[in-house]
């Protein structure tokens, strides 16, 4: 940048810039939270050790590219299979025993299904204990070889390769989870057990393969968003999943609590306005931006500004 | 194996036997060294028991206090005020202790410095730099220069490079603040300016918006008051950014770790600091050479503070003698000029306790730190 802007519109180029700061960030909160909000949206309870799976597959592949250094593609298709069977293995583990009990009255309760808040947070945190006592507490560099953080100047725009590649994965996330969701069978059970647990179940469809298939998916998308945020930001720690897990979570709120396009779109409109806000105020403020957000569209908007009105919501 | 088992049991055998004839005559003084060694700020609490462990050893076998031993009781505060405060009431309990080292951070520090203050135990940190820490009482030693030093060093080195037009990028702390108000009082009073203040919230991961944000107004430099790991990620989006402006810091990025986590992007960087593992002077060499023969790996500016800190209070100890107790010792430290340690030579104000030592101007060059001349 620096001497690149001289004998431009100032407000205009470091104003763009901005914009695609926000929009890089945005990316981020829309690739966790489109994982997250498919988990949602079948369950209808939060599963709170998404940031860990996110986490997970960021260390997974940070350790085979520390002892192999393989192509992009290798480590993507690595982490996947760790999201895999780390989704498999939360629903095991925090999930399914809440569902031992197949009688209507344990199907229809709340108190069941929301004890799942708990033995997800509960995952969460053992998880990333273990990472942290096998890694240590502090950050991590990813070889810089293999990181995604080259500039790549276009005009005057510093862009890095980072952006472009977790920006093509967002859309081939995204496209490929709608062509699941509304091209196959199990994207149909998906959407049927999502709908109606209950008549789901009744229709004779596996709820539990459903559901255990939507863990896998949603982990597999959370494990990928790990991995490459890692290698967008050059580093991973233990917490990393944190921060941008709750602004998924905000963004999933917004969107209304089920709706993927709604979500991303949300994510996108948070790292955007976070970024805008840092021209006015402190960068220690535009936290209060995406949270002031979300109080606005609890008030206004219940059920979120994309979702439908659905009673269980 | 049993013979060789029985061999070693022998030799250990002679050891403690010809350790323990003199060793019936020495009397026990105790330094309590309170530090964080577990939990998130476990790796400076690390670091401080290598250095004073090796320091203790180190002064045992000199032989410098005849008729006595010191050993260190270490207690894990976990950088949490509450711990600080129930360690503080811990040692002051333990007539053993004469005097206490740490805390990390300046605010458990502080905490545990109203016990001591109330009960007389001199207390020396490593680290701790907030600006009112020495005034709790006369029993309250540091030997970290303060942002009130080190703020004005950087800000007549940049402006003696032409860095007139300054933007500061500090954490959102107690510590961030006093380098902000430090550094940019210096700069005005000596004819700089200072085009902007952005203050970031721990945590932050994304310092590309500030980088922006503060790029508009043209900065001849950018001054940073952060740790390692903040200023490594910020680092590396301000080379992805593609912003060219020169950039100085506070001496808490004096890390192996920056390097490691930004690699290339942090060449170029300045900073002050007041150790430097490659400083040829003979007392740094034999510390470094020590330290990494012991510990497998370089010590940092934290590891150095602390082996200077217990060898300050070593030192005193030694002045007073074996009988030394709490107050003979308070008065020996605040006594403390020209003590020549591997952080420069340490001067405490007798009246103030302030430290005062020298500093050193660093710049990262092809990944490593190098003294500028």
């Amino acid at each position: 940048m620096g001497a690149h802007f001289r004998g431009f519109s100032m407000f205009d180029a470091f104003f763009v810039q901005q914009l695609v700061n926000g929009f890089s960030v945005g990316l981020v909160y829309a690739l966790i939270a489109i994982g997250f909000t498919l988990i949602f949206g079948v369950l209808n309870v939060v599963n709170f050790a998404h940031g860990e799976v996110y986490m997970v597959g960021a260390y997974a592949g940070v350790v085979l590219i520390t002892a192999f250094a393989p192509p992009l593609i290798a480590v993507v298709l690595f982490v996947m299979a760790v999201g895999a069977v780390a989704g498999f293995g939360l629903e095991r583990l925090a999930f399914k025993p809440f569902r031992r009990f197949q009688d209507e009255a344990s199907l229809k309760s709340k108190a069941m299904r929301e004890a799942t808040l708990l033995s997800s947070l509960a995952v969460s945190i053992v998880v990333r204990e273990i990472v942290e006592k096998l890694f240590g507490g502090a950050m991590r560099p990813v070889p810089f070889e293999a990181q995604l953080t080259e500039p790549i100047q276009v005009g005057d725009l510093s862009f890095s390769t980072g952006q472009f590649v977790i920006f093509g994965a967002a859309v081939a996330m995204f496209a490929g989870l709608q062509f699941l969701l509304y091209r196959t069978r199990i994207g149909l059970s998906i959407r049927a057990v999502a709908n109606n647990p209950l008549g789901a179940k009744y229709v004779g469809i596996n709820t539990d393969r459903t559901i255990i298939a939507t863990f896998v998916v949603g982990s597999v998308m959370g494990a990928v968003a790990g991995i490459l945020v890692a290698l967008y930001y050059g580093s991973v720690f233990p917490h990393m999943g944190f921060a941008p897990g709750v602004k998924a979570f905000v963004a999933m709120v917004m969107g209304g609590l089920s709706s993927i396009p709604g979500a991303v779109i949300c994510a996108i409109f948070l790292g955007l306005s976070e970024a805008v806000a840092t021209e006015f105020l402190a960068q220690g403020w535009s936290e209060l931006i995406a949270y002031g957000f979300l109080l606005l569209t609890l008030i206004f908007f219940p059920t979120g500004l994309f979702g439908g009105a659905r009673d269980r919501v | 194996m049993t013979i060789a088992k029985t061999i070693l049991g022998a030799l250990a055998g002679v050891a403690v036997a010809a350790s323990a004839v003199p060793a019936l005559a020495q009397k026990t003084i105790a330094l309590g060294y309170q530090a964080p060694l577990t939990g998130e700020m476990s790796q400076y609490g690390e670091v401080f028991r290598n250095s004073a462990t090796m320091a203790v050893e180190q002064f045992n076998k000199s032989g410098k206090l005849p008729g006595a031993t010191v050993v260190l009781k270490f207690e894990d505060s976990k950088n949490d005020a509450k711990e600080g405060v129930n360690i503080a009431k811990k040692f002051v309990d333990d007539q053993e202790i004469v005097g206490v080292l740490g805390d990390f951070s300046s605010t458990v520090s502080m905490a545990a410095a109203q016990v001591y203050a109330q009960a007389g135990v001199p207390q020396l940190s490593q680290t701790a730099s907030h600006p009112d820490y020495v005034k709790i009482s006369e029993w309250q030693f540091r030997n970290i220069t303060t942002q009130a030093y080190e703020g004005p060093f950087v800000a007549k080195w940049a402006l003696g490079e032409g860095k007139k037009k300054i933007a500061v990028i500090a954490i959102q702390n107690d510590w961030g603040q006093s380098v902000v108000s430090n550094f940019k009082d210096a700069v005005e009073k000596n004819g700089g300016q200072i085009t902007a203040v952005e203050f970031y919230n721990p945590g932050n991961r994304d310092f590309r918006t500030i980088l922006t944000k503060i790029a508009r107004e043209r900065p001849d430099a950018i001054y940073l008051g952060m740790f390692d790991e903040d200023g490594a990620t910020l680092m590396q989006q301000r080379r992805q950014l593609n912003v060219q402006i020169p950039t100085y810091a506070t001496s808490s990025l004096y890390s192996p770790k920056l390097v490691a986590l930004a690699g290339p992007s942090a060449d170029g960087l300045k900073l002050s600091t007041t150790f430097a593992v490659d400083n040829p002077e003979p007392v740094v060499k034999a510390y470094v050479d020590e330290y990494k023969a012991r510990y497998k790996a370089d010590p940092t500016m934290f590891a150095a503070q602390a082996y200077d800190a217990t060898n300050i209070m070593l030192a005193a100890i030694a002045k007073v003698g074996p009988n030394v107790d709490r107050k003979s010792l308070r008065d020996a430290l605040a006594q403390t000029a020209g003590f020549p340690g591997v952080t420069g030579e340490t001067t405490f104000d007798p009246q103030t306790r302030e430290p005062s030592k020298q500093l050193a101007r660093m710049e990262i060059k092809g990944g490593q730190f190098t003294l500028v001349k």
